[in-house]
């Protein structure tokens, strides 16, 4: 079943002669339950494509839907973590979550949205750091926090635009793990789509890869990464098919580019 | 051991040794040296205290105390020991705090007149300037115009509606208040929407998938974001207004500090006239004191 359908999305930004075209009709969908990353070099357009699914951009063009009706607006059916400030600086990790809990699942009571943060805060392993502030945990545990409050909302989808690429390399591992291990566990599996420009995260993580060009941004292919789960990643990085795919995937990458050099696309 | 070689005990002793100077004119020294022991108590109190914690904070607490040693051994030599000041016009330290403590009960009333005008006049500008800023600021359209008409009016030096106060209002204290008030709302105003027309795009962006309502947005996100620059502006009207009040009190009240100072400086009283001055200082550095613990705490959240 369809969770999210784009078809022929365009989005413009500017007015005349300043006018910018960041995506330029982009069509893909996403099943329930499916974790789909959308790939593609800096500036393709990838993070306008998310906001339009958070509801933050309206498309100029062509249509967004989730469960058969078109996105309108932003909801709580939808937990997002952004690469940067998806936390409010003037809250505790706690508060942070429970912040986003109560705007999602008003029937709880505050005694339960405190529960409910609490078992999350755990199980990104924030125990001891739930009265911190944004400012006094590190960039990895930050984002353990942005993670552990789009799971405490209990929403049906996750959006998650580059939530590692601030991180130094050990951390974006720990936390490509820490995202595995969760997803994974869930007997109702929740449908994620992931922006990301490091394709070994993509690979990871997804059930299948979108590949977007650049300027304006459009969908080059897409890819479906058939490895079992649950995954590992020590030992899924060993085998000739990891290797395979990531070469597909990077020459799918790269066709674009020498495309763009070699015809009347220059952009150099 | 170290705790005894800090230069504000050093100065202490020094000061106890420059008493035994023979006076050239009365000084009432048993008041002041009554004041640097019980300051000295005090310090040491705090020093035991802060033994182990807040290195930075009774650092500078034991620097400010030498500074206040040093000044009183100045003003001592200067007056009652070696008289090279004019004996009308400085008085010594000591007769200084006899004063203040023999005024007490008066010098009370006045600042609590004062202080009362202070925090009315700023309790109704913060009231006003902030959810009006954030109301302002948030509707962007109206801002940018909202922006100018604040700046030409907040340009408006706020002395000047005094005597159109004056006119217009019933009492002295109404007229304080209002100008109080004004010295306040303008900054406080253009400080929160400056606060609000610079909150950082993501985390507007961050509230707005989480769905909030209009007033979440305003008063949960908006306006704890903006709190920096908001008490920019707080801060600015604070210090204005104690300017404001005590000239205004100088010109035409019956009581308050700026009145006492005028006052006994008229009455060619210059003990009291310095004694006041002292308790102003002393006065507006302890609210500006407090006001920057609570705001700092407000704060706490920033690295």
């Amino acid at each position: 079943m369809k969770k999210i359908e784009v078809r022929d999305l365009t989005v413009d930004y500017g007015e005349r002669e300043e006018r910018f075209t960041a995506l330029d009709g982009v069509s893909f969908s996403v099943k329930s339950g499916e974790f789909v990353s959308v790939v593609g070099s800096s500036g393709c357009g990838k993070s306008t494509l998310l906001s339009v699914l958070e509801g933050i951009t309206r498309p100029s063009g062509g249509t967004a839907v989730i469960d058969g009706a078109p996105i309108v607006g932003p909801g709580t059916d939808r937990g997002v973590v952004f690469q940067h400030y998806s936390l409010f600086p003037w809250m505790t990790a706690r508060h942070n979550v429970t912040f986003g809990v109560k705007q999602a699942r008003k029937d709880l009571s505050p005694k339960r949205r405190l529960e409910v943060a609490d078992e999350f805060l755990n199980q990104v392993g924030l125990e001891g750091f739930k009265d911190k502030y944004p400012s006094q945990l590190s960039g990895g545990m930050q984002q353990r926090v942005a993670i552990a409050r789009a799971l405490a909302m209990d929403a049906e989808i996750l959006l998650m635009d580059e939530p590692f690429g601030a991180l130094d390399a050990k951390n974006r591992i720990k936390l490509q793990e820490l995202l595995l291990r969760l997803w994974e566990g869930r007997e109702r599996k929740k449908t994620v789509v992931f922006v990301t420009h490091d394709i070994d995260e993509a690979i990871l993580l997804s059930d299948r890869v979108v590949m977007l060009t650049n300027s304006p941004g459009r969908v080059h292919g897409e890819i479906l990464v058939p490895f079992p789960r649950p995954r590992g990643r020590a030992k899924l990085v060993r085998t000739p098919e990891y290797s395979k795919l990531r070469s597909e995937l990077l020459s799918l990458l790269f066709n674009d580019l020498s495309r763009k050099i070699g015809g009347e696309e220059v952009v150099l | 051991m170290k705790l005894f070689l800090r230069g504000s005990h050093l100065l202490f002793v020094l000061f106890l040794l420059v008493q035994l100077l023979p006076d050239a004119r009365p000084s009432q020294a048993i008041y002041s040296v009554g004041f640097a022991v019980a300051a000295e108590t005090a310090s040491l109190l705090f020093a035991v205290l802060t033994l182990r914690t807040q290195r930075r904070e009774a650092h500078l607490f034991f620097d400010l105390l030498a500074f206040v040693y040093a000044s009183l051994i100045v003003w001592e030599l200067l007056t009652a020991k070696f008289s090279i000041l004019r004996a009308a016009l400085f008085p010594p330290p000591g007769m200084i705090i006899a004063q203040i403590a023999s005024d007490a009960g008066k010098i009370t009333l006045n600042i609590r007149s004062s202080l009362g005008i202070i925090l009315e006049g700023h309790a109704l500008g913060l009231a006003a300037g902030i959810p009006l800023g954030l109301f302002l600021g948030w509707s962007a359209r109206l801002g940018s115009v909202a922006a100018y008409v604040s700046k030409f009016l907040g340009s408006i030096p706020p002395v000047v509606y005094i005597p159109y106060g004056i006119a217009l209002l019933p009492t002295f204290r109404s007229v304080s208040v209002l100008v109080i008030f004004l010295a306040t709302f303008w900054p406080v105003l253009a400080g929160t929407m400056s606060g609000v027309l610079n909150v950082e795009r993501r985390i507007i962006d961050s509230a707005r998938v989480l769905n909030v309502s209009r007033f979440s947005m305003l008063f949960h996100i908006i306006l704890p974001a903006s709190l920096p620059q908001i008490f920019i502006g707080c801060n600015q009207g604070l210090s204005v207004s104690f300017v404001l009040l005590t000239s205004a009190e100088m010109i035409g009240a019956r009581s308050g500090m700026g009145y006492y100072v005028k006052n006994y400086s008229d009455l060619g009283d210059y003990t009291r006239t310095v004694a006041g001055v002292l308790v102003i200082g002393t006065v507006v550095s302890t609210v500006m004191f407090f006001s920057n613990k609570l705001q700092n705490y407000l704060l706490r959240w920033k690295s």
